[in-house]
Order: structure tokens, then sequence, then C-alpha cells
């Protein structure tokens, strides 16, 4: 018993502490970790994800929250999308077959790497469009001098639609989605690329609770995986965070990137034998 | 010629931020310390207690057999009667409250300021959570 059980707690330790220093979240390391090395079905690693995810998201957020660095309007509104997306997904998980979502899962993870190494812009927009001026979503964050600074928030409706896709995505596959969360408010509505990273980390407790709700509802967290899996990733995503500061974010982007590309074309290729 | 218009929070917000950046952290960190010692106490029960039980529901899931949905009620009866499996499972429940308590505390502040925007939005994203629990048993 404690070979599985410790396997498992080294697998999650090992994913949270990579998903935190790649930005990526726990779950996109764990989920094929599952269901690679411990041959557990994908429902059963999806299930056991979310409830790490949002276990890692809580963790992450406190600081985050309470440094000001988290737009907690903007993540209240954009919540609106991603839990109607997660609810969807989670929904759909039940009825789709093993090999299409683990395709699926690989062409997330492609997307994942894509973004992980893509760059990101960091300019401030100086006023907010008229939607967003109405929702007070703007905000304000340091500045080189140390002074706070003012931005504006622009592109509601186009944000919130990749944030139902983000949702869908975190639903059906176990993840975060926070690269694409990041994605839609850094290159869409403009916000500054720290304030979207922790507002992203933020949301992604609802958007995974939402579907976590529906899987352990569902009877479809199974806690003989689940409970080793939350304390494992989160203990792994704490040390992450704290060797993070020293790390050397550029290179590790490209490295994580490579492995991502590399799990993905494994699931895939599990993905079209089991059709 | 004119200075745009920047962003300067007006006192109620700036209150309702304040009120948020102090509870929202306290909450978050209550409920995952809570839920960890709970899940903490179940593994080292399974170990301790039921390791056999353990070894054969791993076996069963990576044969894709899950168990059916126990009811809420009967979980929480099996837990006070020290059933390691139900207090793991109970742990689960706790963790996936975070969002709910967190989305509740900001629905019921965004209230009493009458935000109505915001209440509106904050009530959409709990419905959406309990709908969660609802689909769960529906599906």
């Amino acid at each position: 018993m404690l070979t599985i059980l410790g396997g498992l707690l080294a697998l999650a330790i090992l994913a949270g502490f990579v998903g935190a220093l790649s930005g990526l979240g726990g779950g996109v390391f764990i989920v094929p970790g599952l269901v690679i090395l411990a041959h557990v079905p994908m429902q059963v690693a999806v299930g056991a994800s979310l409830i790490s995810v949002v276990a890692t998201s809580a963790g992450a957020s406190v600081a985050f929250v309470r440094d000001g660095w988290t737009n907690l309007r903007v993540a209240i509104i954009l919540e609106c999308a991603t839990v109607t997306g997660a609810l969807t997904g989670a929904y759909l998980a039940g009825v789709i077959s093993q090999p299409v979502l683990e395709m699926l899962f690989a062409l997330m993870m492609l997307q994942s790497a894509y973004y992980s190494i893509t760059k990101h812009g960091d300019e401030l927009l100086s006023q907010s469009d008229p939607l967003c001026e109405r929702l007070r979503l703007g905000g304000e964050v340091p500045g080189d001098d140390g002074r706070m600074t003012p931005y504006g928030v622009r592109n509601l409706p186009g944000g919130a639609a990749l944030m139902v896709i983000a949702g869908v995505m975190s639903g059906l596959l176990g993840i975060g989605s926070g690269a694409l969360k990041v994605a839609a408010m850094d290159h869409l509505m403009k916000l500054p690329l720290k304030v979207s990273s922790a507002t992203s980390n933020f949301m992604i407790g609802v958007t995974a609770g939402a579907g976590a709700l529906v899987f352990l509802s569902r009877g479809d967290v199974a806690a003989a995986v689940a409970a080793p899996v939350a304390i494992g990733v989160t203990g792994g995503a704490l040390l992450g965070s704290r060797i993070l500061p020293h790390a050397n974010v550029g290179y590790l982007r490209k490295l994580f990137a490579t492995i991502l590309v590399l799990i993905a074309v494994e699931m895939g290729w599990r993905a079209l034998s089991g059709i | 010629m004119n200075q745009p218009e920047r962003y300067s929070p007006s006192p109620s917000d700036a209150e309702e931020d304040r009120i948020l950046r102090t509870w929202t952290p306290l909450m978050l960190r209550t409920v995952l310390i809570v839920s960890t010692i709970v899940l903490i106490v179940g593994i080292a029960a399974t170990v301790l207690h039921s390791p056999g039980f353990y070894i054969d529901r791993f076996h069963a899931l990576q044969r894709g057999q899950m168990h059916a949905t126990e009811q809420f009620s009967m979980i929480i009866r099996q837990a006070a009667a020290g059933d390691p499996h139900a207090i793991m499972t109970i742990g689960l429940y706790v963790l996936t409250l975070v969002p709910l308590v967190r989305v509740a505390f900001t629905f019921v502040l965004f209230l009493k300021d009458r935000d109505y925007i915001y209440v509106a939005a904050t009530a959409y994203v709990l419905s959406g959570l309990i709908l969660g629990m609802a689909l769960g048993r529906i599906g």
C-alpha cells in the first residue's frame, strides 16, 4: 500500500513543483502522469486533478489578493463566463469516450506549450473602454518608480468569449487553463501581465471548483487517488513557488514547453491506438 | 486639452476592495488548512487501519470500476464512525467548498453595498456552482 500511496504522492509533488515553476499549473502534468504512469482511467485523473487545482489556486491566491495584484472585479465578471464553460465541460466529460478525451488533452498541451514560449507585451492602457469603465474594472499597479500607476481595461466581450472556452477545457480535461486565461486578459483585455497572472490564478479556483463539484456529486472523484494527489500537488506547488524567484524563467519555459510537446505526442499516440 | 479621465476608486469602492483584500486571503487560508488536516487524518487512518481496502480500491479504479454515488449524509455518518475513506472524501468536499465560500462572501458584501451589477454577477457564479452539484446528481 505504501508503494502505491508513496508513488502517487511523489508524482503529485513533482507535478505541482513543475506546474508552479512553468506557470502552467499542476493539472497539465498530473493528468498525463496519472494516466500514463499510474494507469488510472482519464475520468479518475481529471476528477483528482480538478480538486488539486482548487487547492493550488487557493494557496497561491492568498498573497496575490493581499498584495493587491488580483483584479477582483475583473475576476468576478469573467467568472460568469468560465463557470458556464466549466459546467458544460464537466458534463461532457461524463459522456465523451476516453480516446477522444486523451486526444483533446494532447491538443491542449500543444497549445499550452505554444503560449508558454510566446512573448507577452506589457504596455499599460491609460483608459478603459466605455463598458469596462461602467463596470469600474480599471485598477492600479506599482510602477517602476514604486508609485501606483492606474491602468484601464478593454474588450470585455472578447475576453469573456475566450473564458467560456477556457472553462470548457477546464471541466473537460481537469486543468486550470491558466495559459488561455492569461492570454485572454493580457492580449485581448490589455491588463498588465502580473495582474493577468494573479487574476487568472484566482479565477481558476472557481472554474475548477465548478467542475470538481460536478465530478464529486457524480461519484467520479476517487478519494483513494484524489486525496494524496491534492496534498502532493499543493506541497509541490508551494515548493516550486519558493524556488521560482531564483530560477531562470526563460530557460525553464523552453524546457517545460519541450516536455509538454513530448507528453502531448505520447497522449495523442495512446488516443489513436485506443480508437 | 483635457486630460483623459483616469481610474480613481470612489470611497465605497475603496472600502469594498479593502474588505475583500482583508477577508478573502483569510477565508482561503482557513478552508485550505482545515481540508489539508482532514485529508492527512484520512490518509493516516487508511495507512493504519485499512491498507487492504485501499489497495483493492486502487486496483478496482485501474480496472475502471468507480464507486456508486454516495449520499452526503451517509459519508458524514461513516466519517463520524472513523471510516478512513469517508474522512478523505469529507476533506475533498471541504476543499471544493473554498470557491463556494469565497463567492458567497462577495455576494453578501455587494448586496450590503447595493452594488447590483456585481450582486447579479456573483449570484450567477454562485448558482452555477450549486448547479454543478445538481448536474452531477442528474447526469
